[in-house]
């Protein structure tokens, strides 16, 4: 079993770029942990991540990219995300499981994120995320 | 993974959605585009979730823009049999929650019971969101 890998990209702002990256980081740490529950809370956020950078990051401009750096061991994974936008107020978000919230079409992605890793911080005014996630199951789970 | 969308007419007016994949990025405009005409037209309509083993948020808002499309017009939407990682995403974010249903025949009560609301008038139609 893999014990550990790294990874550096960049993605030009192409929606369709996203999820062939998500599915090669999915295997791969399908291939470190054994767990699906797992990989399919990483895949989540990573897909959250990279869809808000492309979309309300780089507001879909094909010549912005954006860039992933992903730090995994069989113990946690490190996924850090920088589109080049102008950040956003990622401290006054709405909880989008709150009353009238739960009844907008959008807005789950950050929420989501948070829910689904132990640890996210955005830096460069929110057009980066770092977020970390220690793996907890048995391979096999 | 891709999303593949089989639509069958369960009764008049009532359709069974059974899509096959994953409610993603890449694919939710699929689910959208596929059932566009149904959506239009339909009194309700069933998701069949069984075979989805991924959904993000733009696969929960496309349903989320059917179900709205659907109630604007005294109709709705029902989703049943989740493969559980779904329905703890769908379970994180409090979405649709009062039409999960674990089976198909579970989905069938509410449904009657909707359905005869709207021929008794008192089912109204949903305000379109601005």
């Amino acid at each position: 079993m893999e014990q550990q890998f790294t990874l550096e990209e960049t993605l030009a702002t192409d929606l369709s770029q996203v999820m062939p990256l998500v599915e090669r980081i999915a295997q791969k740490v399908l291939a470190l942990t054994a767990s699906a529950e797992e990989t399919f809370q990483v895949k989540l956020a990573l897909e959250e991540a990279l869809t808000n950078a492309m979309r309300h990051g780089n507001l879909l401009i094909a010549k912005q990219v954006v860039t992933v750096k992903v730090k995994a061991s069989r113990e946690r994974i490190i996924l850090d995300i920088h589109d080049q936008g102008k950040g956003f107020d990622f401290s006054n978000l709405r909880d989008p499981t709150q009353g009238e919230n739960t009844e907008r079409i959008s807005g789950r992605g950050v929420f989501l994120m948070r829910k689904l890793m132990d640890d996210i911080e955005f830096y460069d005014a929110g057009s980066g995320v770092k977020m970390v996630k220690t793996f907890r199951l048995k391979p096999g789970a | 993974m891709g999303l593949l969308i089989e639509c069958k007419e369960k009764g008049p007016g009532v359709y069974i959605v059974i899509p096959k994949g994953e409610i993603n990025t890449q694919t939710y405009q699929i689910l959208e585009s596929a059932l566009r005409d149904n959506a239009a037209s339909a009194k309700a309509l069933v998701f069949e979730m069984g075979q989805v083993s991924y959904v993000s948020s733009l696969g929960l808002s496309a349903i989320f823009r059917i179900k709205l499309a659907l109630e604007e017009r005294k109709a709705t939407l029902v989703l049943v049999n989740m493969q559980p990682p779904v329905a703890l995403v769908f379970e994180t974010m409090k979405i649709l929650s009062a039409q999960v249903f674990a089976s198909l025949q579970e989905a069938d009560e509410y449904l009657d019971r909707f359905l005869d609301g709207v021929q008794k008038g008192t089912i109204k139609p949903r305000t379109p969101l601005t």
